[in-house]
């Protein structure tokens, strides 16, 4: 492991969390309105008025931009390889987040593919 | 609520997904590049990270980012109304395999066997995340 990696993992975590925090806004503020898929432009239009009539919406908005900027941080500091496929480190939280926050169900596959998710990220840190 | 998986993969979908794969692949290299005359910048505080960010929003790249997520998001939208996640997602992570490809055409950089062999397992990964929604779907009343 090259100097500065732990330094570049715990920003690309940070990143993912941030990524993560908007994500489980949006989904629990996406829940309460109620939208079935539709290509109807006025009904799409009218979902996303009334999505971001939502407070929290915002909140998650601004999660989004902290995490893009900690990203681009992290992006002029290592190669992009390396950060892109680090970043798959939001599934592991995605899955955590939902399961803890969003009581969703998290199946056998999903904690078998998180897990080939881990692996892969510790042999990309290690090389 | 009635379940109706949406497997049948056109060859208009599959285009639609491959171009998925090259445009979000265009958003990481668009914001490697915007910052990558930024390299050597050192932030110590509050008002360097202002200074950082700001040249990289100054940059046109950046932008066509930016432009790209849009893109994404709105093509990403249509496709999922037509066709399963669980199909659309395996198809739409061969980024995990266009990125470093683009990596090491366009920035000069160097992938290792062991992270290609990680790249591998993470592509795994998702795939096999991704075939559990229909899981998930089943599992609610």
């Amino acid at each position: 492991m090259k100097d500065g990696m732990a330094f570049i993992l715990f920003l690309i975590a940070v990143s993912s969390s941030f990524d993560t925090i908007s994500q489980v806004i949006l989904k629990s503020a996406i829940n309460e309105l109620k939208f079935s898929p539709s290509l109807n432009l006025v009904k799409i239009f009218g979902f996303i008025f009334r999505l971001i009539a939502i407070p929290r919406i915002w909140i998650s908005f601004c999660v989004s931009f902290l995490s893009l900027c900690v990203w681009l941080f992290v992006l002029s500091k290592t190669d992009l390889n390396l950060a892109f496929s680090l970043d798959s480190v939001h599934y592991i939280f995605i899955a955590f987040a939902s399961r803890m926050v969003l009581k969703e169900k998290v199946g056998l596959k999903r904690w078998v593919g998180t897990f080939l998710i881990v692996v892969g990220i510790i042999l990309v840190t290690l090389s | 609520m009635k379940i109706n998986f949406k497997k049948k993969i056109t060859v208009k979908m599959l285009l639609s997904l491959i171009s998925l794969d090259v445009l979000e692949t265009l958003v990481h290299f668009c914001f490697k590049k915007s910052v990558l005359p930024e390299g050597d910048f050192y932030v110590s505080n509050l008002s360097d990270l202002a200074v950082f960010l700001k040249s990289a929003f100054f940059t046109p790249y950046l932008w066509l980012g930016f432009l790209s997520v849009l893109i994404i998001f709105i093509m990403w939208s249509t496709v999922l109304s037509k066709i399963d996640l669980s199909v659309a997602v395996p198809v739409c992570s061969f980024s995990y395999l266009l990125v470093p490809i683009v990596s090491i055409v366009f920035l000069g950089e160097r992938v290792t066997m062991l992270r290609w062999v990680g790249i591998f397992f993470i592509l795994a990964g998702v795939i096999f995340v991704s075939f559990s929604s229909q899981e998930k779907e089943l599992s609610q009343p």
